[in-house]
């Protein structure tokens, strides 16, 4: 039945959402998290992309998570000879991480998870007066 | 008396069979809103799909099985502005659309209701 096909496709689509989620409150816990050696890598952020997927049981398209990656972008230095990661110089490098893009993220996160809550919420008044059509 | 011999009510079913295939449609687009290169899809109109005969499987054996020829993976739409990823889901419009078509589902079960609360005035039992 194609109302709670519709369903699963919403709960797939907050499912991808929650995962972004969590990727976000990693990255944002982990912002000051840096080395504990000279010269070793501090926390590098977290990227998250997605994917269609075909559902070959419901025949639909689902949405699911196509990986979890790392930023690549270089990491930004600070000057801080006693801190114990400071290499030679003194500089320490710090996680990638800009607090001001996880929060766009998060927004946007966000305002995708109550997108497919809205549909999935329409969907089952939709079944709810089709059920009342036999009353 | 069998009701689907009624155009209303065969009008009807067909009708919300058109609304269930959209909400799903517009379920896939909506969860696909952040997935790279997605396109947006549509279903055609309704009115087109009472006139268009669709092209069904030729079932030669009983055994055979019927197939799913629903028309719910839809026609991509004409893409109105692309993000950066290729997709082109806009959420504002989508989301109108589910309303849309929520209003439309309303529309169609409650003349279905009353439709029928006529019959059942008719038979004697108060609709």
């Amino acid at each position: 039945m194609d109302i709670s096909k519709a369903i699963a496709i919403s709960a797939s689509g907050m499912d991808a959402q929650t995962a972004r989620l969590r990727v976000i409150a990693e990255n944002l816990a982990n912002q000051d998290s840096t080395g504990s050696s000279p010269g070793a890598e501090p926390y590098r952020r977290k990227t998250i992309t997605f994917e269609d997927k075909l559902d070959k049981e419901l025949g639909v398209d689902t949405v699911k998570v196509r990986s979890v990656g790392l930023d690549k972008s270089d990491l930004p230095k600070r000057y801080d000879p006693s801190h114990p990661a400071a290499d030679a110089e003194g500089y320490v490098r710090t996680p990638n991480v800009n607090s001001f893009v996880e929060i766009m993220d998060m927004r946007e996160a966000q305002r995708g998870y109550s997108a497919n809550l809205n549909v999935m919420e329409v969907t089952r008044t939709m079944l709810t007066r089709t059920i009342e059509l036999l009353k | 008396m069998d009701p689907t011999d009624i155009g209303l009510f065969r009008l009807a079913e067909k009708r919300l069979n058109w609304v269930e295939q959209r909400q799903q449609v517009l379920a896939q687009n909506i969860a696909n809103a952040y997935t790279p290169d997605f396109k947006a899809r549509d279903l055609s109109p309704f009115e087109s799909s009472l006139t268009e005969q669709g092209v069904t499987v030729a079932r030669t054996d009983p055994a055979h099985l019927e197939g799913q020829h629903s028309a719910a993976s839809g026609k991509e739409q004409a893409s109105r502005g692309k993000s950066p990823t290729g997709n082109t889901v806009a959420m504002e419009e989508q989301l109108g659309k589910v309303a849309d078509t929520a209003s439309t589902q309303e529309l169609v079960t409650n003349l279905y209701h009353k439709y029928q609360g006529m019959f059942k005035m008719v038979l004697g039992r108060s609709g």
